[in-house]
C-alpha cells in the first residue's frame, strides 16, 4: 500500500519492524512488507531511523509541494545499473535513432489521446460529431509526425510543435465532455485556474515521481532527454518518457469528473487560481492509485499498469546497450 | 491466503514478542490476542517456527489457520469490527 501523509503535523517513525504514523488524534502502525512508497504531501516530521528503515526496504520516500510536483525524494545513494548505459544515452540523445526513439514515444502518446476521445465518444451519442472532429485533427497531425526524419537537433522543433497542436485539439475535445461548470479554456499551471487543471497537476506531478523512479532503477540518467533539452536541475528524460503515462492521469481526472465525484470542497483558492486542498488530494490519490493497480495486457503478459513504467524502462535502457 | 493467528501466553516478555513477530509479518491485530492478514505459506511457516521457539509448549498455546476469501466474505463481525479491506490487503493507499 502506498502511506500518503497530508495531515499536518504528522509524525512518522520506526518501531519495530514497521513504521509508525501518528497525529494527535490517530496512529497506525504497517510491517514495513506492506508498505509500497510512502507520500508526504505537507508538514510532517519524520524520524532519521525510519528514513534508513524505508531506504534499506526499498521504499521510497517521495516529497510533493502544493501543486504535486515531487521535489524531492529519499532514496539509496547508489546509481541503478551499468554506466554503460548512461554512455549510451548520451550518444543516443543526439543521433538518428535516438530521434525515432523521441518520435515512437510522441506518437504513442498521440495515439493514447486518439483512443481516449474515440472512448468517450461512444458513450456520448450528442458530441459524436464533434468530438470527430478533434480526433480527425489529431489523426491529421499523427500522420505529418511520421513524415518527419533527420538528426534531433533539426526534428525537435516539428516534433514538439505536433505534440504541442495535438495536445491543444485534445483538451479541447476534453473540455467539450464536462459539465457545464467545470468547462476550462486550456492547461494553467503554476497555479491552476479552475478545477480540472489543478486535479491534473497534482495526478502529473505524482505520475513524475513514478516515472523517474523507473528511470533511476533501470539504470537511465532522468536528466539526458532527448525530445527535451538539457538544462540546470531538468529532468529531461522524464519530461520525455512521461508522455507515454499522462493518459492514466487523464482518465482518471476525467472519470472523476464524469462520475460527478468533483465538488467545489475539494479546492482552495490562492492568488490567481485554485489549489487541491486536503480533501481533494485524498480523491484523486485514491482514483489513481486504483487506476494504476488495473491490468493490462502488455507484450503478452497481464501486468500491473504501474508496473509497465519499469518494463519500458528497463526495455529502453537495454535497447541503448545493445 | 488470510491466516488468523490466535494466542494464549502466560509470560508477559513472551507474549510480546510473540505479538511483535505477527505485526513484523504484516499482520493486524483485530483483538488482543487475535492477529489477522495475508501470509503466503512460507510466511506462515516460518512464523510458526518464530513462535515456536519463543512460548513454552507445556503451557502456552499459538494457533495458526488459514482460510480462503471464499470463507471470509462470510465472516460475521459484530460490535466493535475490524477493517476488513485493510486486513485483505485491499487499501491500497492510506491517508493521514
Amino acid at each position: 500500500m502506498q502511506i500518503v501523509i497530508n495531515s499536518y503535523g504528522s509524525y512518522l517513525k520506526k518501531s519495530k519492524n514497521c513504521f509508525l504514523v501518528k497525529n494527535d488524534d490517530k496512529k497506525f502502525e504497517v510491517a514495513a512488507g506492506k508498505v509500497e512508497s510512502i507520500m508526504i504531501t505537507t508538514a510532517a516530521t519524520i524520524s532519521t531511523d525510519a528514513i534508513k528503515f524505508a531506504v534499506e526496504n526499498n521504499i521510497d520516500i517521495i516529497f510533493l509541494d502544493h501543486f504535486g510536483d515531487p521535489y524531492g525524494r529519499v532514496w539509496h545513494s547508489k546509481l541503478g545499473s551499468t554506466v554503460l548505459i548512461r554512455r549510451r544515452q548520451l550518444e543516443y540523445s543526439d543521433n538518428a535513432k535516438g530521434a525515432r526513439m523521441a518520435k515512437g514515444w510522441v506518437n504513442e502518446k498521440i495515439n493514447n489521446q486518439v483512443d481516449f476521445l474515440k472512448d468517450l465518444k461512444k458513450n456520448r451519442p450528442e458530441l459524436k460529431e464533434d468530438l470527430q472532429e478533434y480526433v480527425d485533427d489529431i489523426e491529421n497531425l499523427k500522420s505529418q509526425l511520421q513524415e518527419v526524419k533527420g538528426d534531433l537537433e533539426e526534428v525537435r522543433g516539428t516534433i514538439m510543435g505536433i505534440e504541442g497542436m495535438a495536445s491543444r485539439n485534445y483538451f479541447e475535445a476534453i473540455s467539450l465532455i464536462m459539465p457545464d461548470k467545470w468547462q476550462f479554456s486550456g492547461r494553467s499551471r503554476n497555479p491552476a485556474v479552475d478545477g480540472f487543471n489543478c486535479l491534473l497537476n497534482y495526478g502529473y506531478g505524482v505520475l513524475y515521481s513514478m516515472v523517474e523512479k523507473a528511470c533511476i532503477i533501470s539504470g537511465l540518467d532522468p536528466y539526458v532527454g532527448f525530445l527535451h533539452t538539457d538544462n540546470y536541475n531538468k529532468k529531461s528524460l522524464v519530461f520525455d518518457l512521461i508522455e507515454l503515462y499522462r493518459i492514466h492521469a487523464d482518465r482518471t481526472v476525467v472519470n472523476l469528473f464524469s462520475k460527478r465525484k468533483v465538488n467545489d470542497e475539494m479546492f482552495d483558492s490562492i492568488p490567481n487560481g485554485l489549489t487541491l486542498n486536503e480533501e481533494g488530494k485524498a480523491v484523486l490519490l485514491q482514483v489513481f492509485n486504483e487506476t494504476m493497480e488495473k491490468k493490462i495486457s502488455y507484450n503478452g503478459r497481464n501486468i500491473k499498469l504501474k508496473n509497465t513504467m519499469q518494463y519500458d524502462c528497463h526495455k529502453i535502457a537495454n535497447s541503448l546497450i545493445k | 491466503m488470510l491466516a488468523w493467528v490466535v494466542y494464549d501466553i502466560s509470560d508477559n516478555t513472551c507474549r510480546k514478542h510473540v505479538s511483535d513477530a505477527c505485526k513484523n509479518y504484516g499482520l493486524y491485530r483485530v483483538q488482543k490476542s487475535v492477529f489477522l492478514g495475508e501470509l503466503n505459506s512460507n510466511e506462515r511457516d516460518s512464523l510458526a517456527i518464530e513462535c515456536e521457539e519463543e512460548i513454552d509448549e507445556d503451557v502456552d498455546s499459538v494457533y495458526i489457520f488459514p482460510m480462503d476469501d471464499q470463507s471470509f466474505k462470510k465472516v460475521k463481525l459484530l460490535g466493535q469490527a475490524f477493517d476488513k479491506d485493510l486486513v485483505s490487503d485491499e487499501v491500497l493507499t492510506t491517508f493521514f
